[in-house]
């Protein structure tokens, strides 16, 4: 197990009270494995990926749970002890690539500092080590493109920056957030087989966090999903798509367009995301499921419902057992 | 198609340029050569679209399509070529006629909060083109105002209220809304639905279908993504660079695509059939449009690409009934 999460709950102190932006999420991610966390916006799932790099800053704090990276608590170590490994053994790929590079520093100054701040090496051996990252990734002439500054590279290419600058120290898990919104399909596509790539040439574990199911589906082993705040479903790909358990993850699914027969209405989710300072209590879900019940209204609990394949739901889709 | 469309576009190119400085004038002068910079956004595009239909405008970023769907909806004038609107040409109309048709054609745009007026209630970002137009009455704007908003999916109760209160969907309802109180029989819709949640997207999916049906509403669908046009168009238009590459009925463009490029950009799209599969790679970057290269533009990422391709531009040709493609493979054959 690379990545081990138990329990964890991020909150946001505000004026208004207390907003459970992350409730009591639990998953792993083994080595060499790509887990898919998909949810919409304000799911919480970048927070949880914040979470996990401790990146999170007030008024947000992690009010509870484990995160168990190769046996160690990152929500107990010191910051000291936290600076150590992220951008080492924990990397993170932001949707804007501007939010890794500093738009006023070349592209090598940038890669050089990165290598050298968690290893002893020559200046000759950064750059060579940089140059090569950056060939990794399938950025063209990498030599020249050292020399460049980041507003001289197209968006994807500057993704391709940030993707090299994330792989440098071979790290053990990276989180990557939306990495490939932003991007047109065709250079979506190019990126995602770069990811593909790496990952297993190097048997790093990802964590993928995206509101879209389709590349999840392409990518991923795993896939959780998030909603208001609590994983709501997770398994393997094939399971949850094929076999959704919970409603949500179900209106998830049938409401791709493509799913839908041409021109007809697309079967959606009724209602709006509420708002996570503003939940029904029980299940968060409970107002837009068409299958809620009386036992709704107190919290489901994370069950395994199918084998590897859990769901936080008192009343699922696909029993196997009676408990309609 | 047999009746005129009711929108068509002929020959239409826009260039975005900057004026010469006085420096530049003052280097040309003198024999200094400076060339001006400019931008082929639209590069001879001709399009038709008939009464009723949804035509899917597909395209990369910077290809030119929000460019072209300005056009239509008369925002900004083209460089060269002809707008006809029924038949008419709409390109210099006098100012009365302008005020007259306007409201016939109505945009939707990517972003609601910077298409609404964040200082306006909603009741009268949907109630001041109607009065403006004299469409409705003073005395009836309130209920013709929830009419509107009835329509578009929204609570009349919230028409007091201000953009900035309201969650991305129901802005994006806000928007439609507003397009429709003025009766237009079109819309040009450019990316009405990219920035929501799937979820939300697939509500607003559904409220254009229906309005569809129930108004007789004509649309021209410009999007990034290939699902919401597939399911929603007719017909769908394939841009790159500027130009219209392939056009064709929605089913037969999915199932037998005929240019190179729609069959990359196909390949490319992730679909939730497919599990853990390698992506379809096309190579290479979209090139600058300040510099589109010689030839078909597709070319230097073409994987069919031969000596041709890089000198001479193909025409758009028919290649099977209703289905257009500009490509110089398709001489081959023929």
């Amino acid at each position: 197990m690379t990545i081990e999460v138990r329990d964890l709950s991020t909150h946001f102190r505000l004026s208004a009270g207390t907003i459970k932006a992350v409730d009591g999420v639990s998953l792993s991610v083994r080595r060499g494995q790509i887990l898919g966390l998909v949810g919409e916006s304000g799911s919480g799932k970048t927070v949880t990926g914040f979470s996990i790099m401790r990146l999170v800053e007030s008024p947000g704090f992690i009010a509870g749970g484990n995160i168990l990276f190769q046996g160690t608590d990152l929500a107990r170590i010191s910051e000291e002890e936290m600076r150590r490994l992220r951008g080492n053994r924990i990397a993170m790929i932001f949707q804007d690539p501007m939010m890794t590079l500093n738009p006023v520093l070349r592209i090598d100054t940038q890669m050089v500092e990165t290598i050298r701040a968690h290893e002893k090496t020559s200046r000759e051996e950064a750059l060579r080590r940089a140059r090569d990252a950056l060939g990794m990734v399938g950025i063209p002439s990498p030599e020249e493109r050292l020399k460049a500054y980041p507003h001289q590279f197209s968006g994807g290419m500057r993704q391709r920056v940030a993707i090299a600058i994330a792989f440098l120290h071979k790290p053990d898990l990276i989180i990557a957030d939306e990495p490939t919104t932003a991007l047109d399909v065709t250079i979506q596509g190019q990126i995602l087989a770069e990811v593909q790539k790496l990952t297993s040439k190097f048997g790093t574990s990802l964590i993928w966090i995206s509101h879209d199911l389709s590349v999840v589906a392409a990518l991923a082993d795993e896939i959780a999903v998030m909603y208001a705040g609590r994983l709501v479903e997770q398994g393997k790909v094939g399971e949850v798509l094929d076999h959704p358990l919970h409603p949500y993850t179900k209106g998830l699914i049938d409401s791709v367009p493509n799913r839908n027969r041409r021109g007809a209405a697309l079967n959606q989710i009724k209602g709006m995301t509420p708002s996570l300072a503003d939940l029904p209590e029980g299940c968060s879900f409970r107002t837009r499921c068409p299958r809620e019940a009386e036992i709704c209204k107190q919290v489901p609990l994370t069950r395994e419902w199918l084998h590897d394949h859990t769901a936080r739901c008192h009343r699922p889709y696909h029993p196997t057992e009676d408990f309609t | 198609m047999s009746h005129v469309p009711m929108v068509e576009i002929l020959n239409v190119s826009k260039r975005f340029g900057k004026a010469p400085t006085f420096g530049d004038r003052l280097a040309r002068r003198f024999g200094g050569y400076r060339p001006q910079k400019t931008v082929h956004a639209i590069d001879g595009v001709d399009l038709g679209i008939a009464k009723g239909q949804i035509l899917g405008l597909v395209g990369e970023s910077g290809c030119g399509k929000s460019t072209l769907g300005r056009i239509v909806a008369g925002i900004i004038p083209p460089t060269e070529g002809v707008v006809r609107w029924h038949g008419d040409n709409a390109n210099r109309p006098s100012q009365v006629e302008v005020r007259r048709a306007k409201p016939g054609i109505q945009m939707i745009f990517q972003d609601p909060m910077s298409s609404l007026n964040p200082r306006m209630r909603v009741a009268e970002i949907v109630g001041e083109a109607p009065l403006v137009h004299g469409l409705v009455p003073r005395r009836d704007i309130n209920a013709y105002v929830d009419e509107q908003l009835v329509r578009a999916g929204l609570d009349p109760a919230y028409k007091k209220r201000y953009p900035h209160q309201f969650s991305g969907g129901q802005r994006q309802r806000i928007s439609i809304a507003r397009a429709l109180a003025v009766q237009p029989e079109f819309l040009v819709c450019d990316e009405s639905v990219a920035a929501l949640d799937v979820s939300i997207q697939a509500q607003v999916i559904n409220l254009f279908m229906k309005l569809r049906d129930e108004l007789n509403l004509t649309y021209l669908f410009i999007s990034h993504d290939l699902g919401v046009v597939e399911h929603l168009s007719d017909r769908v238009a394939i841009m790159y660079l500027g130009r219209i590459v392939e056009e064709a009925p929605t089913e037969e463009i999915f199932a037998m695509a005929n240019h190179p490029y729609t069959q990359s950009l196909l390949a490319a799209v992730p679909r939730i059939e497919n599990r853990k599969s390698s992506f379809a790679v096309v190579k290479g970057e979209i090139p600058s449009p300040f510099s589109p290269p010689t030839g078909c533009h597709f070319h230097p990422r073409c994987p069919h690409a031969f000596a041709r391709c890089r000198s001479e531009r193909p025409a758009i040709r028919q290649i099977a009934a209703s289905h257009f493609s500009a490509c110089h493979l398709n001489d081959g054959s023929a």
